[in-house]
């Protein structure tokens, strides 16, 4: 062994430059890491000016190059339907029956396959592990009513220049059993297109047309469907009443059994909004599927210039409306339009100014995109589809005037059936999957965009402290340790595994993170509970397992008296901690983006901070004192149920302090699958409960 | 006292890692495990061998189709437990017990391994007048350690749950070390037999096997000792004294000379064991084409890498990408690779075999055709065996960190690609890539620090 030190000395005088740079930045890792933070929270307001605009990328495409050959008596049998719709409405108060066999009679009359599909609504339930797993295809078994079966009506046409393998799908999603006129003029709008597509000459794919039943939800009956159609499954649905069977009447023309066409390319989920918007006919779309995963670009890109350009449209994506008068904000666009112009006057080349309200407008935009994204849970029935690797969004009309008082309806249908007509046939085009555009972006506006490659920077440049200042820990304290006089040798170089010691620890805190985040599972099972009580349940059995943990493992508790090494484990703890947080942010990043990326802006900086009050309070100067209450502001708003009221507040939704909110909050997400509630559970709390327990280290 | 103390635990935590393998092995569906890439490869998934059985039994080749590539002997062993299923109990439970047997018994092998290293390794050191290391040496049961960091890897419950047979693979391998260090020319060839027969890559552990029992576990380099001995020679000559004389040729005796009789026997019992097993294949597969469409199907499916399904190694992704007319080029420059390292690291580490062994395992599963989290679960158990020597190993922190974010990374990437649609193999290759890398940081640190 003393041969290998010399061994080793001798090779010193010539460090590397990796070697040496590396070591630079460790030692100097307080200064990096606050560089390092303001630059990724600049870099993040800086990203609707990145913002580019959106563009075609597909060759295929050929969006609008063909004239629109929807035809006024295509419009005027939408119209009858709407009317009969209507009539029906007025006449059998609504009968779920009635009002199914007149859409499947209108489809039949175009000589598509129509079939019912019965599904009865799934519950959301909790699995944990379904992010990992595909669709599961289990059997299920389970005594329903006649009245909590939904039945969609699917009509197809076969393309006659096709060979069957792929399909087109337009959704819409339609209660029977209240039937508003903006689901009947929805009916009008894709009857019209699938009245022309059964025509024509061109089309090379089949279409399916859903009628959803949407009596359960939108996205229940999409998801039943879809689920028969790529993973067919043995439902052993026992129904206790015969009268179900009511499409006895046309029993010869409907065909029986479950009809499929070809592979889904693409679907499109069309709805009318209920209300008007007094203002001007426009468009919005909703995109965002579970866990934040998007359509591919072009779907979007197809959509917009379409409307646009052919059709003349008001085009919107969701917006955070609250942002949009912030003063803070447009101070900054202002700012940020004067350096703009400020470059321009140097370079004439430089273009990255973008005027102020521009600025606003797509900041609030970027946020909400990033909140959908983030919370994980499909915006629509199209996030269904998403699971299955299809691309699809819901367009949702809302007209000048409310639907109910529209008195032109072929003018409307005309219009937007056009639209529709003009996707359809652009997205006929298609010869493979998309693929071109694409599939990692945040929306700043319906024709503007943060592709993967911009938006990635700010959470680098926030979450590159983590490591660094871990690896600077972790060096700083294997260095300072005092060897024990008395101590072997053994002793003194199993100092370079002490950090097995913190491991263990933050595995342990892990662990009890993952259970805090299965117990939801069990306390619903326990009926009759309030959402209130709930909460109080969660929020107890978490704190009595953390202090049952303590007790077992035997952690110094503040009134324990420090040994010498002790002093030394927090620098070991911290920098493990830091580790954790690291991984379980690139992580997340990769599986969801904006939550890691909303998730790193609440933990990252108190994570860094984290030191314990004691050394703060026993200085006793100015300086330490603002450092330990900086450090509990901090620990505070990295709370989850914290910071969920305060984000509420500041964007704007603080309609009273509801503590059960947070539970309904977090119900919703765990419902959904969403990867969010259990980044919040086995990332974040956990390395939250750890910062408190460093802040609260005995010194 | 605190002897026994440490015993007990150690039966303790031997149990407490099986039950934890008994509780997964009843959440199967749940897992999912043994359909990951990480896990089971085309070589050691025991779906592939269900299959190769059931066609077996249907009177065709188990090698029809390209779905089993595995030996025949597994098949016997493990093909009749497949096809019995218990009544309300989860599928494969019979093979998930071998399994978990499998594992606890290469962790009790690693045991008696490292104990029986520590040992030589003391009284070598006690030779060269070092009393104050080879006490040092002793405090950390070295054996104690490696075979619970097997057992408790997650690689290896890993491995174990998902129904991947590496975990015989791996017993074998183990085996012929254990015999191999206890001096046993028959088991440790049986051992080495065995793992080459199911996996090809062990051949090359014949080197160290030999070394092992040629010149008996690990020690100092040989030129300590010669410099000792010297020395006592100079001190002895002044003082003339028979008595230390006398001592000096006892210590001349530990000095090792290659004993050729142990090896001589050991290749003996390869050559005996090997035309048992071939025979026993021969006769198994009699009817299907015979030995040499079982080397086709099985040593020809390891060396040509026909199968370019996504795993966690480097070389699907280069072969699914090269141009057919570069391929058998490729190839050759792909397992040369392997062979070349063999004579550098042999002449380098001639004294210390059983390192020699671990370094050979650890570059065969960073090269190997179809590598899967199995392999690094046998190697990360192996380098407990040498705890005292890597006690001050730099970067440890560093290289747990990676070895936990790589293997979380990869499921996450691989979901990206495959379920999502949102990435691209490219995704799923950066993880292979990272991984790799980990394995040689793995390496390099600790053969430097192992060299005397």
């Amino acid at each position: 062994m003393a041969e290998a030190k010399t061994h080793n000395n001798s090779n010193k005088p010539r460090p590397r430059l990796l070697k040496f740079l590396v070591m630079q930045i460790i030692s100097h890792s307080t200064i990096v890491s606050v560089i390092c933070f303001i630059a990724g929270i600049v870099a993040l307001l800086l990203l609707p000016i990145l913002a580019m605009n959106t563009y075609i990328s597909e060759n295929a495409l050929m969006p609008g190059s063909a004239n629109n050959m929807l035809s006024s008596h295509d419009v005027t049998v939408a119209n009858k339907l709407v009317k009969d719709l209507a009539d029906l409405k007025l006449r059998s108060n609504g009968s779920p029956i009635e009002s199914r066999k007149l859409i499947a009679q209108y489809m039949l009359g175009l000589d598509a396959e129509v079939t019912y599909h019965n599904f009865y609504p799934q519950l959301n339930q909790f699995h944990p592990l379904h992010f990992f797993t595909s669709p599961d295809s289990s059997i299920i078994s389970k005594n329903v009513s006649c009245a909590s079966i939904g039945i969609n009506t699917v009509g197809i046409i076969r393309a006659p220049r096709g060979d069957g393998k792929e399909a087109i799908v337009l959704v819409t999603p339609y209660n029977p059993k209240k039937v508003g006129s903006e689901d009947a003029l929805s009916l009008g709008v894709a009857y019209s297109v699938f009245s022309l597509l059964s025509r024509v000459t061109w089309l090379a794919k089949d279409i399916i047309w859903l009628v959803a039943d949407s009596q359960f939800g939108e996205y229940s009956s999409v998801s039943a469907w879809l689920r028969e159609y790529q993973a067919p499954h043995f439902h052993r649905v026992v129904v206790n009443s015969e009268t179900c069977n009511e499409s006895s009447t046309m029993e010869g023309k409907l065909h029986s059994g479950f009809r499929r066409a070809g592979t889904m390319t693409v679907a499109l989920v069309v709805k009318v909004a209920e209300e008007g918007n007094h203002f001007d006919d426009s468009l919005s779309i909703y995109a965002e599927a579970s866990n934040g995963q998007m359509p591919n670009l072009d779907l979007i890109n197809i959509v917009n210039y379409l409307a646009v350009h052919k059709q003349r449209l008001w085009m919107k994506v969701s917006k955070m409306e609250s942002l949009l008068g912030s003063k803070w904000l447009n101070t900054l666009g202002v700012f940020f339009e004067s350096m703009g112009q400020y470059a321009r006057r140097l370079n004439p080349q430089w273009k990255f100014g973008i005027p102020a309200n521009e600025y606003v407008e797509g900041t609030a935009t970027l946020a909400s995109s990033m909140y959908y994204q983030s919370l994980g849970v499909p915006t629509g029935p199209h996030g269904a589809f998403r699971d299955y690797q299809i691309d699809a969004i819901t367009v949702e009309i809302s007209p000048k005037v409310s639907p109910a008082k529209m008195n032109r309806h072929i003018d409307f249908i005309l219009r937007y059936g056009r639209l529709i007509e003009g996707v359809v046939r652009s997205v006929n085009n298609l010869l493979e999957k998309f693929h071109h555009s694409y599939f990692l972006y945040l929306m700043t506006g319906p024709s503007k965009f943060v592709s993967v490659g911009y938006y990635m920077i700010p959470f680098a440049l926030l979450a590159a402290p983590l490591p660094i200042v871990a690896a600077s820990l972790h060096v700083f304290s294997s260095k300072t340790t005092p060897q024990a006089p008395g101590a072997s040798e053994v002793d003194a170089s199993l100092e370079s595994w002490k950090w097995i010691y913190s491991a263990r620890k933050v595995f342990v805190i892990h662990l009890w993170g993952v259970a805090i985040s299965l117990l939801p599972y069990f306390l619903v099972q326990i009926p009759g509970l309030t959402p209130t009580t709930n909460l109080t349940a969660w929020g107890s059995l978490a704190v009595l397992s953390l202090v049952i943990l303590y007790s077992i493992l035997g952690y110094p508790t503040s009134g324990a008296v420090a040994s010498g090494a002790e002093k030394r484990e927090w620098t070991n703890l911290k920098s493990v901690t830091l580790t954790a947080v690291s991984i379980g942010l690139s992580l997340m990043s990769i599986i969801n983006f904006a939550t890691a990326e909303i998730g790193a802006l609440l933990i990252v900086p108190f994570c860094l901070m984290a030191r314990p009050l004691m050394l703060d309070i026993q200085a006793r100067s100015m300086r330490t004192l603002l450092l330990a209450t900086l450090n509990l502001a901090l620990g505070f708003i990295a709370f989850p149920p914290s910071a969920f009221f305060l984000l509420k507040s500041a964007f704007g939704y603080s309609d009273g302090y509801n503590i059960s909110d947070y539970w309904n909050w977090m119900e919703s997400l765990w419902a959904w699958n969403s990867a969010t509630y259990l980044y919040i559970g086995i990332v974040h709390l956990p390395c939250w409960a750890l910062c408190i327990h460093i802040l609260f280290h005995p010194c | 006292m605190t002897k026994k103390k440490k015993v007990q635990s150690f039966w303790m935590w031997v149990i407490g890692s099986v039950t934890l393998r008994l509780i997964l092995v009843y959440f199967p569906r749940n897992l999912n495990l043994s359909s990951r890439p990480e896990v089971s490869t085309p070589l050691t998934s025991l779906r592939r061998l269900a299959e190769g059985y059931w066609l077996k039994r249907s009177s065709m080749s188990p090698y029809a189709g390209s779905m089993y590539h595995g030996s025949p002997l597994l098949l016997t062993l493990l093909g009749p437990l497949t096809v019995t299923r218990i009544e309300g109990q989860p599928d494969q439970l019979l093979c998930s017990l071998v399994f978990v047997i499998a594992d606890v018994i290469s962790a009790i092998l690693i045991r008696a391994a490292g104990k029986s290293l520590q040992a030589a390794y003391s009284s070598s050191l006690k030779v060269l007048g070092l009393h104050q290391l080879s006490e040092n040496s002793e405090v950390l049961p070295s054996g104690d350690f490696a075979a619970l960091v097997y057992l408790w890897n997650p690689f290896t419950i890993v491995a174990c749950v998902g129904l991947s047979t590496s975990a015989i693979e791996n017993l074998v391998v183990v085996l012929s070390l254990y015999g191999a260090c206890k001096r046993l020319a028959s088991l440790a060839a049986f051992g080495w037999v065995l793992a080459t027969h199911l996996s090809l890559y062990p051949a090359i552990l014949i080197i160290p096997l030999i070394l092992l029992l040629g010149y008996g576990p690990d020690a100092p380099p040989r030129k300590l000792f010669q410099q000792r001995i010297n020395l006592e020679v100079d001190n002895s000559s002044s003082s003339a004294s028979s008595h230390l004389e006398e001592e000096v040729k006892d210590q001349s005796r530990v000095l090792k000379v290659f004993a050729w009789r142990p090896v001589v026997h050991f290749l003996i019992w390869i050559l005996l064991w090997s035309s048992y097993v071939l025979v026993l294949c021969g006769i198994y597969i009699q009817k299907h084409g015979g030995l040499q469409e079982l080397f086709k199907r099985t040593y020809g499916f390891i060396l040509t890498i026909p199968d370019l399904s996504p795993n966690m190694g480097v070389l699907w992704y280069f072969f699914a990408e090269v141009f057919d007319f570069f391929r058998s080029f490729f190839l050759i420059v792909f397992h040369g690779n392997i062979l070349l390292m063999i004579m550098p690291l042999a002449l380098r580490l001639n004294h210390r075999p059983c390192f020699l062994a671990f370094v050979y395992i650890v570059i065969s599963s960073l090269l190997k055709s179809y590598p899967s989290v199995g392999d690094s679960a046998l190697y990360i158990g192996l380098l407990g065996l040498f705890s005292y020597e890597l006690k001050d190993i730099p970067f440890s922190f560093l290289l747990f960190a990676g070895y936990v974010g790589v293997s979380l990374l990869s499921p996450v990437m691989h979901n990206l690609w495959i379920w999502r649609g949102t990435g691209n193999a490219n995704f799923y290759y950066a993880t292979g890539i990272a991984y790799a890398l980990l394995q040689v940081h793995y390496v390099y640190p600790s053969s430097l620090n192992v060299q005397i």
